[in-house]
C-alpha cells in the first residue's frame, strides 16, 4: 500500500520537479548579491530603486531571487492561461507556445526515443526556464539571474538528484550500483570494480560542478562585455550628454551565446537521463 | 604589495587570452570536422549538429574556467 503510493508519487516526478526546480534557483540567495566578485554589470531596475532609498539594501541583495522569481511566475502565468482557454482552432499565443512545445518534444525525442515523454516536462522546464533568465539580461532594466552562481548551481543540482532518481528508478538500486560500477560482466571487468567505482563517483559529482560553471560564467562573461562596452560608449564622448551605442552588435551575440548555453544546460541534462537508463533499450535504438 | 599587484594586473588577462587561444583551437578543429561530415552526409546534419553543440561545450568549458579564475584574481586586486 505504502510502497503503491511512494511508486505513484515518484511516476509524476517529472510534473512536480519543475516547480521545485524555480523555487530551489529562487532559494540561493548569496551574500555578494548580484555583484559576484566585483564583476560590473548594467543597472537594473533593482539599482534605481535602491538609488532612490526604496529598498534599503535589501532588494540588491536579493536581486537574483527577484528576478528568478518573477521569471517564474511569469512562465506559470503564461503556460496556465494557455492550457486554460486552450481551443481546437488556436489563437496566436496558444499557437507560439504549441509551436515551442512540439519543437522541444522532436529535439528530445531525437535522443531519448520513446522515454522521451517521460522526462520531457523536466528537460523542457529547464530549457525555456534558463532561457528566459539568460535573455533578461538584455531587456532594458532588467538583470540576468543566471549571473549569480548560486541560481545555477542550485539548478544543477536538481538535474544532479534528478538524473541519480532516474537511474535508481529504471534500473533498481543493485541495477543503479552495477551501472556505476561499470556494468561488469566477465571476470576481467569484476577485477576492474574497485578502480571503476570511484572514477564513475567523480565523474558523476563533476557533472554539477562543471554545468554550473559553464552557465554562470558563460552569462556573466556576457552581460560584463556589454556593460564594458556600454561604458566605452559613454566614456568616448563625454563631451555631450548622449553616448554612442557601441554595445549594440554585441547584443546579436548574446541572443545566440544565451540560446545556446540554455540548450546546452538542456542538452547536456537529457545526455545525462540517457546515460542512467537501461542499456539494452537505448543499445537497440540506435 | 603594489609589485604583487601589477604582476597580477599583466597575468591574470595574459592567462585567459592563453586559454582562449587552446579553447578557440580546439572549436575550430570540431566544428570544422563538424562541417565537413554535414557536407558529405547532409541527411545526418542534425545527429552531427547535437554532437557537435556538446563537444564545443566541453571544450569551452575550460576557457570559462579560465574566466571565472579570472574574475577571482580581479577581485583580489581590487
Amino acid at each position: 500500500m505504502i510502497l503503491a503510493i511512494v511508486h505513484k508519487f515518484f511516476l509524476i516526478a517529472p510534473g512536480w520537479l519543475g516547480p521545485i526546480l524555480m523555487a530551489a534557483s529562487g532559494g540561493g540567495h548569496g551574500e555578494e548579491g548580484g555583484h559576484s566578485g566585483g564583476v560590473e554589470h548594467l543597472p537594473s531596475a533593482v539599482t534605481f530603486l535602491e538609488k532612490y532609498g526604496i529598498g534599503h539594501g535589501v532588494l540588491e541583495t536579493w536581486v537574483n531571487v527577484i528576478f528568478a522569481f518573477a521569471i517564474a511566475i511569469f512562465l506559470c502565468l503564461v503556460s496556465v492561461r494557455v492550457y486554460a482557454r486552450r481551443q481546437m482552432i488556436p489563437g496566436p499565443l496558444q499557437n507560439f507556445v504549441e509551436m515551442l512545445v512540439e519543437g522541444m518534444y522532436n529535439f528530445i525525442y531525437s535522443i531519448l526515443g520513446k522515454d522521451a515523454k517521460l522526462y520531457i516536462p523536466f528537460v523542457g522546464t529547464l530549457f525555456f526556464y534558463i532561457l528566459a533568465l539568460n535573455w533578461m539580461g538584455m531587456i532594458p532594466f532588467g538583470h540576468s539571474p543566471s549571473t549569480s552562481l548560486n541560481i545555477t548551481a542550485s539548478m544543477a543540482i536538481m538535474v544532479f538528484l534528478y538524473v541519480q532518481y532516474v537511474g535508481i528508478h529504471r534500473q533498481g538500486f543493485f541495477g543503479y550500483l552495477h551501472h556505476m560500477a561499470g556494468s561488469p560482466s566477465d571476470v576481467v571487468t569484476w577485477c576492474m570494480v574497485p578502480l571503476m567505482f570511484p572514477l564513475h563517483l567523480i565523474g558523476e559529482l563533476a557533472k554539477p560542478l562543471s554545468l554550473s560553471l559553464r552557465l554562470f560564467g558563460n552569462i556573466t562573461g556576457e552581460d560584463v562585455l556589454i556593460a564594458v562596452f556600454v561604458g566605452l560608449g559613454i566614456a568616448m564622448v563625454s563631451f555631450s550628454p548622449v553616448g554612442i551605442p557601441l554595445q549594440f552588435p554585441f547584443y546579436f551575440l548574446g541572443l545566440i551565446l544565451s540560446t545556446v548555453q540554455a540548450l546546452v544546460f538542456a542538452l547536456l541534462a537529457t545526455i545525462y537521463i540517457l546515460l542512467m537508463l537501461p542499456h539494452e533499450e537505448h543499445a537497440a535504438e540506435h | 604589495m603594489e609589485y604583487f599587484g601589477s604582476m597580477l594586473a599583466l597575468a591574470a588577462p595574459l592567462g585567459l587570452g592563453l586559454a582562449a587561444v587552446g579553447s578557440a583551437y580546439g572549436i575550430g578543429r570540431a566544428v570544422g570536422s563538424a562541417m565537413e561530415a554535414m557536407g558529405r552526409q547532409p541527411e545526418a546534419a542534425g545527429k552531427i549538429q547535437v554532437s557537435m553543440i556538446i563537444g564545443a561545450a566541453f571544450i569551452e568549458a575550460l576557457t570559462i574556467y579560465a574566466l571565472i579564475a579570472f574574475f577571482m584574481a580581479m577581485g583580489k586586486l581590487g
